[in-house]
């Protein structure tokens, strides 16, 4: 652990570990490598980590065919990654964990209590929760103030913005070396109280609400409501072919979440997204959710 | 039926860009002040585009009007952002022939949305011929049942209203709060410059009639109102929730 006497104790981080190798795991170790940080990829099987870092070392290979890195650099890169399954291992010597690890509250609770026990007290604890309270993780911890939400959005290589969020007790300097952390990531931070789906998908989820209510309302179809969005603001996609993409499932499970947590009428599913999703057409994945798609055969 | 001379009512900046755009596409186009004798210059043409103030009465008046002076089959439209066709169609003699256009100009670009907007009374035919002549002019149009905020005003006002509550309660500032909606999910601009730029005023009007029509859970955050109250309306007035110079 380093410390520097700049303006009172200030952490400098030079190692990170991140906790799990999937989708987003992967992409967060490979954007800390990128910036020069010693990074530990851990997950539960050797599987895991392998398909991980095979990921990583896929899309930098990418990077060199556009000619936007050399190979030697993309070799340096890759060479700050380490992969591991070992937990006590994977943490024992980083000055931040980056859980992101799989959205369920109780196994989140049981991984933090373990980590308790074995990293350094200094350690801060990051979680990329989308959906699970940072509160609540934080409190299953000894040192609370050294625990804040990282939420990454996906491809983490490629999207810009990450949403910190603080809980009550969350201290400056936690949240200052997060901010910090951010920026030398070259990512731009913005910061949210602990609350049901933080700024970027309590807001979403309005605008996709809205747009599927007046479709559920016959106020007008879903492809007059996706292209007045567009043409009027440019808003890239609309709100129909947005789900599409993502999943009705998925669209119609963190909908209700947000639905039983803020407990306001704005967030309740829309009926057009339960009945698709009864229907079995989820979208894209499906072939037809709100618009049909043609199969790839 | 198709339209061939359009009669456009009204002055203003909207009034002056839809002559322009009309003109372009090969349309006869007459052009009138809603003070002046337009009835009469409105008595050949086929389709009659009102660009009136905002004010329920003096639209009533220009329908009115032109349903006594224009031909049978002209269809009257009106450029309202307000959910009056449907009474505006009641005041005339050819309630099917009524109909709202809706004209939104996209702030980052020159173009304009156009919101068909269908009255109880409105026919197919009417509809048809406005899509026919809206595709010559060469302009994107969707269409819509008649309803509080059309679909732009709705959607826009109900993420500026959320918006709005979040930063009221503080979780997060406003500038981290448009950003995150820009950089995290590739909004155009975030809730709190749509509010700007649209104006702080517009959104409130918005809300509130939605609220009465669709439920208490539009009602404006009361933030909206204070800044309404101390004349932050956004860009137009030099402060909304941003200062501009």
């Amino acid at each position: 652990m380093k410390f520097e006497n700049i303006g009172g104790m200030k952490m400098e981080v030079k190692k990170i570990a991140v906790l799990g190798a999937g989708i987003m795991g992967h992409g967060i170790a490979q954007v800390c490598a990128q910036a020069g940080y010693q990074v530990n990829l851990r997950d539960t099987k050797d599987e895991f980590v392998e398909a991980g870092i095979s990921k990583i070392r896929k899309f930098l290979g990418g990077s060199v065919e556009r000619q936007k890195m050399t190979q030697a650099e993309a070799d340096v890169i890759l060479g700050r990654i380490k992969g591991m399954t070992d937990l006590k291992e994977a943490v024992k010597d980083v000055d931040i964990v980056i859980e992101a690890i799989v959205e369920d509250i109780n196994i989140k609770k049981e991984v933090y209590k373990e980590l308790d026990q074995i990293c350094h007290p200094d350690t801060i604890f990051a979680s990329n929760t989308s959906a699970q309270s940072i509160t609540e993780m934080a409190m299953a911890t000894k040192q609370p103030d050294k625990f804040i939400g990282m939420h990454w959005f996906n491809p983490p290589q490629l999207m810009r913005g990450i949403e910190v969020i603080t809980h009550d007790k969350t201290s400056k300097e936690t949240l200052d070396i997060m901010v910090g952390l951010c920026k030398k990531l070259g990512k731009e931070p913005g910061i949210c109280k602990d609350s049901p789906g933080f700024i970027v998908n309590r807001l979403i989820q309005i605008w996709y609400n809205e747009g599927l209510n007046m479709f559920d309302e016959g106020i007008a179809e879903p492809q007059d409501i996706d292209t007045a969005l567009k043409v009027a603001y440019n808003f890239r996609m609309g709100p129909f072919e947005l789900r599409d993409m993502v999943g009705l499932d998925v669209a119609l499970a963190s909908t209700g979440t947000q639905y039983r947590e803020l407990m306001r009428e704005q967030f309740r599913p829309p009926r057009c997204l339960i009945m698709k999703v009864k229907a079995g057409d989820l979208g894209r994945k499906t072939g037809r959710g709100f618009y049909a798609y043609k199969s790839e055969g | 039926m198709k339209i061939r001379a359009i009669n456009i009512i009204g002055e203003g900046e909207l009034a002056t860009k839809l002559k322009e755009l009309v003109s372009k596409a090969d349309f006869k186009v007459i052009a009138s002040e809603f003070t002046g004798d337009y009835a009469r210059q409105a008595a050949d043409v086929d389709l009659v585009l009102e660009v009136a103030p905002e004010d329920i009465a003096v639209k009533k008046k220009v329908f009115k009007s032109c349903d006594a002076k224009c031909g049978k089959e002209t269809i009257l439209a009106t450029t309202t952002a307000n959910p009056w066709v449907t009474q505006l169609a009641k005041a005339t003699k050819r309630q099917e022939k009524v109909i709202g256009l809706n004209f939104t100009k996209n702030p980052f670009e020159e173009k304009y949305l156009v919101q068909i907007v269908r009255g109880l009374q409105t026919s197919d035919e009417t509809i048809q011929a406005v899509k026919e002549f809206l595709g010559k002019v060469g302009v994107t149009a969707v269409k819509l049942e008649e309803n509080p905020g059309f679909i732009l005003d709705r959607v826009i006002a109900s993420i500026v209203n959320e918006a709005a509550v979040m930063y009221s309660s503080k979780l997060a500032t406003k500038e981290d709060i448009d950003s995150m909606m820009k950089v995290c999910v590739n909004w155009p601009m975030g809730p709190f410059e749509f509010a700007d730029t649209i104006g702080v005023d517009k959104v409130v009007e918005i809300l509130e009639s939605m609220s009465q029509q669709l439920g208490p859970r539009y009602q404006p955050c009361f933030l909206l109102r204070k800044m309404v109250d101390a004349g932050w309306l956004g860009k137009k007035t030099g402060r909304g929730f941003y200062v501009y110079s």
